[in-house]
């Protein structure tokens, strides 16, 4: 046999890696056509209005066929004010130091029926969130209300302009503004049109929905980005309970998960049993945490509250509710998915987050002090949704408080009757998750923690702390704000208001040939599926 | 006619056996239904002596022993949140025969009224009833008693009630039957014939006779009472957190860790499935036993 030239081995060698490092490169480039199968977790609550809407389960599926003015960039897993892209606006800028934001708009952009978009579809949009006594039209309920607030007027004094007017300057807005909850409604469709069908201007058109069978997308031809959405089409398909879901996907019959839903256990038990299916760890922006009824005894006692949240071992709901999938915080995400969370060195510092026998030692003792021990127990009725999620996290908060002396019962409420429940406070403490549309604290602030917000459960109202949450979101400087940030966190578990327990993990889960669906830290922004393609 | 009867009763009454000994002969006879009945026993002491048999707090979770296996410390291991399985089995026992027991109980009884009235007074009575019972039973037990837990929502007392509805008209069907060949008989004619009120004629004369096919009806329904309640345990309509049911051990949570720790799943199906076994068995050697055209069956 005659010897290769080792001019001819390099040659051949180069030829090789070339080939072998060009295949991934042209497997990546985008193809068109295909339609995604995507697990839904129930049948759609409130059905496409996610303005009426307080559940990623309305969200996920309805995000595709809306456009907000700006969105977080679905190619990129951590949110942040540097990954704001616009969507319906094509730029915008801030004035005034922080007081007025202009978005300038798209223009040529038509509503899925044909109308034309305009500055007039914002203002009206934005009005009827802010209930302003002249909006023309009127949401059935308004769970983010708060997040606007601070908005004193929305102009369009153009057909492609709109001002933002502020009353104190508030740069996070404009992350608000970015997130899933927050499309654009068209002006000329009823409110209350959304909640059996969409008209919006997204890359995805409403098909059919067959309530509790299926929801179906088909590509928008005239979506305003040319040549998206790669798609040419999206089937939901609700599936409650959690082993047939996960089955399905496992089996082919879906192509990804829904957001938050699988568990650690459950990712490993799937990705071992078909490798093609990969898991992508990220943060969830939900918190485990217990829903004190604050405006009535016995948890208008500020030692009672406290007593509750030493009670409870915050690293064994990690281990045992979570199987080590979640991680402890305090009220705003912890690091490394969320920015605004405190260090771990921090955290140990805080009641609640110490030894747990050290922690239950103190709860007793402020029981004590507030005429609670073996001879009168404190009695309280937990209530909770009667979900497994909320379930377990029950189980082990019962039994926490019983090694305090509390004696705790549990009332299970149906889904559909919890949030009208837990609205008009008629619960004295509930194991609760809590979903923030995104990883800032005005979100979260002004949604959970503000004085009279609709969705502040427990009526916890600290005026001291208000104009803590007011100053922080005036504040510019990023370093200064977050130092801000972290002593509103100590100051709320100090008082023990609505005490957080745990940070729940994602651990998404998608077939391999599913291309460009990136999971970010918050369940609620990444939904729109213009970018996703399938490499079959 | 009263003389009568006093030398009819003399002449007429056996000699009784003991318990030991009707015991023994049933065993004799009826093995299967023995074994059954030993089932029963056995879950009735367990539910007695909960508190001495369980060796941790039901209810304690254990962050550190979560999902453990079957072991010294936990004989039938842990569940995900740490909580010793055998303890909660052994406290679920209560649950699981107060709620059959009780449900059965309390169907049968107002069944059997029903089936009594029905029966005794006929005519409008009767045919009225018997098309309401006719509707009743047109519902699966399971079904109806999801409708009704989901309606009364979940707590031990709800789910009895629950259960209880679609074992009325059985009940009342079998009771019917009975009363319908009783009041037929001439010591129903006799007391009739002596002017005795209609109630001291069904409760006094009737009611008594029929205790055979009731005794039998408890204990053959008590099975799918306590398979009802787990169903709606396992469907979250049943007993509430954090007390230990069968059925809820088998629930959502255990089936999302069954692969990793099977014996989540294997000791409270092995528990539900000897109970329903065990009444199955005793109910029916009881029915061969007591229905006298059944009495020659082995």
């Amino acid at each position: 046999m005659p010897r290769l030239r080792p001019i001819v081995v390099l040659a051949a060698v180069c030829v090789l890696t070339a080939a072998i490092v060009a295949t991934p490169a042209i497997s990546q480039t985008p193809k068109s056509g295909g339609v995604l199968t995507v697990m839904q977790r129930e049948d759609l609550p409130q059905g496409f209005a996610i303005l009426e809407t307080s559940t990623i389960s309305s969200v996920w599926p309805s995000m595709p066929c809306f456009s907000n003015l700006v969105i977080f960039d679905p190619l990129k897993k951590q949110e942040s004010v540097d990954t704001v892209i616009g969507e319906l606006a094509e730029k915008w800028s801030w004035q005034d130091t922080y007081r007025n934001l202009v978005f300038f708009l798209r223009k040529g952009v038509k509503w899925h029926d044909g109308q034309p978009f305009t500055s007039k579809d914002v203002k009206y949009t934005f009005d009827m969130l802010r209930e302003t006594p002249d909006a023309a039209g009127k949401l059935r309920i308004n769970p983010r209300k708060d997040w606007y607030a601070n908005v004193e007027a929305v102009e369009a004094a153009e057909p492609h302009t709109v001002v933002f007017r502020l009353k104190k300057p508030q740069p996070s807005l404009l992350l608000m503004l970015a997130s899933g909850y927050s499309p654009i409604y068209a002006a000329h469709v009823p409110a209350a049109t959304y909640r059996t069908t969409c008209v919006g201007t997204g890359p995805f058109k409403v098909k059919e929905w067959k309530k509790a069978e299926y929801v179906e997308f088909v590509k928008n031809p005239d979506y305003f980005i040319k040549g998206r959405p790669y798609l040419d089409g999206l089937k939901y398909i609700p599936i409650p309970e959690r082993g047939t879901k996960f089955a399905a996907l496992q089996a082919g019959r879906l192509d990804v998960a829904f957001p938050g839903d699988a568990t650690k256990t459950i990712a490993e038990q799937v990705t071992k049993a078909e490798p093609r299916i990969k898991a992508t760890i990220t943060g969830q922006n939900v918190n485990d945490n217990l829903l004190l009824n604050v405006t009535k005894p016995p948890f208008n006692n500020v030692k009672l509250r406290q007593a509750f949240s030493l009670a409870i071992d915050r690293r064994g709901v990690v281990q045992s509710v979570h199987q080590g999938g979640a991680a402890v915080g305090a009220s705003m995400a912890p690091k490394p998915f969320g920015v605004w969370g405190m260090l771990d060195k921090d955290l140990a510092s805080l009641p609640g987050y110490g030894k747990a026998a050290d922690e239950k030692a103190k709860a007793k003792k402020l029981l004590a002090e507030a005429g609670h021990g073996p001879s009168n127990p404190l009695k309280v009725e937990l209530a909770t949704r009667a979900i497994p999620q909320y379930l377990d996290f029950a189980s082990f908060v019962i039994n926490e408080l019983k090694q305090v002396g509390v004696e705790a019962t549990l009332k299970q409420i149906e889904t559909a009757q919890w949030h009208p429940l837990a609205t008009r406070k008629e619960f004295q403490a509930g194991p609760n998750l809590t979903g923030i549309g995104i990883d800032d604290p005005d979100a979260n602030y002004f949604e959970n923690w503000a004085c009279g917000s609709p969705r502040n459960y427990g009526g916890y109202c600290n005026e001291q702390i208000m104009k803590m949450i007011e100053a922080q979101s005036q504040e510019l400087d990023a370093k200064k704000r977050l130092a801000m940030v972290i002593e509103i966190q100590k100051k709320l578990e100090a008082d023990a208001g609505r005490p957080t327990i745990a940070w729940r993990q994602d651990y998404y889960l998608q077939w391999q040939h599913v291309k460009n669906l990136i999971p970010h830290q918050s369940i609620y922004n990444w939904g729109r599926m213009q970018e996703v393609w399938l490499d079959k | 006619m009263a003389i009568i009867t006093h030398d009819v009763v003399i002449a007429a009454a056996p000699r009784r056996a003991g318990l030991v000994t009707t015991v023994l002969r049933f065993c004799r006879k009826k093995p299967l239904g023995a074994a059954g009945g030993a089932l029963v026993m056995v879950m009735v002491l367990t539910a007695i002596f909960a508190d001495q048999l369980a060796t941790h707090d039901p209810i304690a979770t254990d962050a550190a022993a979560t999902l453990a296996p079957p072991g010294e410390a936990h004989w039938l291991g842990t569940d995900h949140l740490g909580r010793d399985i055998y303890s909660r089995i052994v406290h679920g026992t209560r649950v699981s025969l107060a709620v059959g027991l009780l449900s059965t109980l309390l169907g049968s009884v107002f069944g059997g009224m029903v089936g009594l009235v029905s029966a005794y007074f006929g005519g409008k009575t009767d045919l009225i009833t018997q098309r309401v019972l006719d509707i009743l039973q047109g519902l699966p037990l399971l079904v109806l008693a999801l409708v009704m837990s989901a309606a009364l929502g979940p707590s031990i007392e709800n789910v009895v009630i629950a259960i209880s509805i679609p074992i009325m008209p059985r009940a009342a069907r079998v009771i019917r039957a009975s009363v319908l060949s009783i009041r037929e008989m001439q010591y129903i004619e006799a007391a009739r014939a002596l002017g005795l009120r209609h109630l001291r004629i069904a409760f006094r004369h009737v009611l008594p006779n029929t205790i055979g096919p009731f005794i039998v009806l408890t204990t053959a329904q008590l099975g799918s009472a306590i398979l009802t309640e787990a169903a709606l345990s396992f469907l979250g309509l049943g007993v509430p957190e954090p007390y230990p049911s069968w059925g809820r051990m088998l629930s959502v949570s255990a089936a999302e860790y069954a692969q990793k720790a099977p014996h989540l799943v294997l000791f409270p199906g092995i528990a539900i499935s000897l109970a329903v076994f065990g009444s199955n068995l005793l109910g029916d050697a009881l029915r061969d036993t007591l229905d006298p055209r059944l009495r020659g069956a082995q």
